[in-house]
């Protein structure tokens, strides 16, 4: 590691550690490595510029979430919900499976675990508390703890980030991202029974089964989000990346025409909001993309993964390491940044290792989205908090037993590849 | 707040939004005249619907989406929206964190603006440049330095803000724990 590279990092830290946005952060640092190394600072925006108006890729992150937020304003999660509670509602912990299945539909169609949160999350967490058997910290726990499925089932923003960085199919890493979420899904409710066993949270009101047919044919456009995107992805219709604008264009006819929800001023600030999280999120992948030519500059990737196969390390192993160093970094940084910025350091040691890039893809994006539940640093406690006021302290308190089952479910995943890798094989991938 | 800058803010919103419109809906085009295109009678009746005329969809939309970013990041984004590591800066006493803010403010300001120039004359070369696609769309005098042109204006303007914000935290402090106390854009 040379000088420049040191100042060049010491510098993101000084700066993000007092309080400025890391995109300023990491630019202010490549500008000086760039002065210090002798390069000329004018290369930062060049390299900049070029990357972001050559990966077509990233065209999804705006169209993902101008899609999501189009489903929060009009009423589509509203439908869903109530299609949700006709069909869990009526077993032991009711409101919490219906938590867990909303979230899983939902994720069909959004591609942000915090538009998740904040969009069906709320309203879930007030239908939770109203009648008063489950307590305010567990609704929004068992809240944070679903959506974090929310990336993971396609469509899903990290996972366009992480194809970005190691040039991996989105496709495929769509594909293998199904049945962990499920799998999620799935522990989460285990885990959402037994504590409802345990505590005796009180039994829902049934919803009389004749009620079940109207509140699905209600849903159905809704519920149909996921088929059709997945359906133009892998029937060769569209691009993963025309996915997303298909996806928003869906929504916005359902919302607009169909359920008749959405005001052209409603939607004007839609595209303003869209607009505003897409701007800031391509400002930390551009300093993305100068940290990673600075990191490819200083031959890093290659130092890092020299030293690991001269340690001759298991794949398992090493696999296993990368996750603990994960989910530690998870607790206080953001997902985003690990993503673009710290993932690519190991993509070569797998290379080498020869450990599969979508397995370990779908692998390090269920890490870092549990990140964004443990605290101090996660982003979906804070939203929620935002959104619905509970203090932060009882959602830390209630969220421990999902975290420990959803790190479980990460353990399955790291271990089994196949959970991640047999639907992708299925469909043609040759890894 | 006076009627000028709200007239501002209300025309980069406009604009943004805008450019987010337009990039769905060049989305769209694209895969309409993808299938429009296996239908070689429809052109024929409708020649608006030839698919050579709609070479320029892609490059188009990768052009919106730069200009968002850094139109939004020098006009729209907020303090609040960034992506920021905030454990440390809510620890701290009131009066640390306006030191924290005033000199990450003045780094910025500074690193940015200096390298406006070097930025510039990086990019003088491609004033020769032509697009790849876009000339069927703008006209034949688009360079690849016009696409570049907002990274300019960027470096431009978030100096000023990031001036503004730390103007603010001296003169008035920062009071709030969060970082929405500290928006320099006018509400």
């Amino acid at each position: 590691m040379t000088f420049e590279f040191m100042l060049c990092l010491g510098t993101i830290v000084v700066l993000a550690g007092i309080g400025a946005p890391i995109a300023y952060a990491i630019l202010i640092a490549a500008l000086l490595y760039l002065l210090a190394a002798g390069q000329g600072i004018g290369i930062a925006g060049k390299v900049l510029m070029d990357g972001l108006y050559q990966s077509f890729v990233l065209l999804a992150v705006p169209l993902f979430i101008v899609a999501a937020n189009i489903m929060n304003a009009g009423t589509i999660s509203d439908r869903l919900l109530g299609f949700c509670v006709a069909l869990v509602g009526r077993f032991r912990g009711g409101l919490g499976h219906v938590n867990v299945v909303a979230s899983l539909i939902f994720s069909g169609m959004s591609g942000s675990a915090v538009a998740d949160a904040a969009g069906i999350g709320k309203i879930i967490i007030q239908m939770m508390t109203k009648s008063g058997q489950y307590t305010r910290g567990y609704a929004a726990a068992i809240t944070a703890a679903s959506a974090t499925i929310g990336p993971i089932i396609p469509p899903s923003i990290p996972m366009v980030l992480y194809a970005l960085v190691s040039n991996t199919s989105i496709g495929y890493l769509f594909l293998g991202g199904i049945l962990p979420g499920l799998f999620m899904g799935g522990v989460l409710m285990a885990m959402n029974l037994w504590l409802s066993k345990r505590r005796g949270f009180a039994l829902e009101e049934p919803v009389p089964l004749v009620e079940l047919p109207r509140r699905t044919l209600n849903a159905f456009p809704a519920l149909l989000m996921p088929a059709i995107l997945l359906y133009g992805i892998y029937g060769g219709v569209t691009t993963p990346t025309e996915a997303a604008a298909v996806a928003a264009f869906y929504a916005l006819i359902l919302a607009a025409m169909f359920y008749r929800a959405l005001s052209m001023k409603a939607l004007y600030q839609i595209l303003v909001e869209s607009a505003r999280s897409s701007a800031a999120i391509g400002l930390v992948i551009g300093g993305a993309l100068i940290l990673n030519y600075i990191v490819a500059s200083e031959n890093i990737p290659s130092l890092v993964a020299e030293h690991l196969v001269g340690l001759d390390v298991d794949p398992l192993v090493f696999l296993l390491g990368v996750n603990v160093l994960l989910l530690l970094l998870g607790c206080i940084l953001d997902a985003t940044t690990i993503i673009l910025v710290i993932i690519p350091l190991f993509i070569p040691t797998c290379r080498e290792l020869g450990i599969d890039l979508v397995h370990f893809g779908v692998v390090a994006i269920v890490n870092c989205m549990i990140g964004l539940i443990t605290p101090p640093y996660g982003i979906l406690l804070f939203v929620i908090t935002a959104v619905t006021r509970i203090p932060l302290s009882e959602i830390i308190r209630e969220v421990w037993p999902f975290l420990g089952v959803l790190v479980l479910a990460l353990l399955c995943m790291v271990l089994w590849p196949g959970l991640v890798l047999t639907l992708p094989r299925l469909l043609g991938y040759g890894g | 707040m006076s009627r000028l800058p709200r007239l501002f803010t209300g025309f980069t919103h406009a604009v943004a939004a805008m450019m987010v419109a337009l990039m769905f809906l060049t989305f769209i085009l694209q895969i309409v005249i993808r299938y429009t295109a296996q239908l070689p009678w429809l052109a024929d009746m409708f020649p608006i619907l030839e698919p050579s005329r709609y070479g320029w969809t892609l490059e188009f939309c990768l052009f919106l989406w730069v200009w968002l970013v850094f139109w939004g990041n020098a006009f729209v984004v907020r303090q609040q929206d960034h992506v920021t590591f905030d454990i440390l800066y809510n620890a701290v006493r009131p009066k640390v964190r306006r030191g924290f803010v005033v000199v990450f403010s003045v780094v910025i300001a500074v690193g940015l603006l200096a390298s406006l120039e070097p930025t510039w004359s990086k990019f003088y070369v491609l004033r020769l440049k032509k697009t790849a696609t876009l000339s069927s769309l703008f006209g034949d005098w688009v360079r690849m330095r016009d696409v570049y042109l907002v990274y300019a204006l960027f470096l431009l303007v978030v100096p000023l803000r990031f001036g503004w914000l730390a103007y603010r935290a001296i003169r008035y402090g920062v009071s709030d724990a969060t970082n929405e106390a500290m928006d320099p854009t006018p509400k």
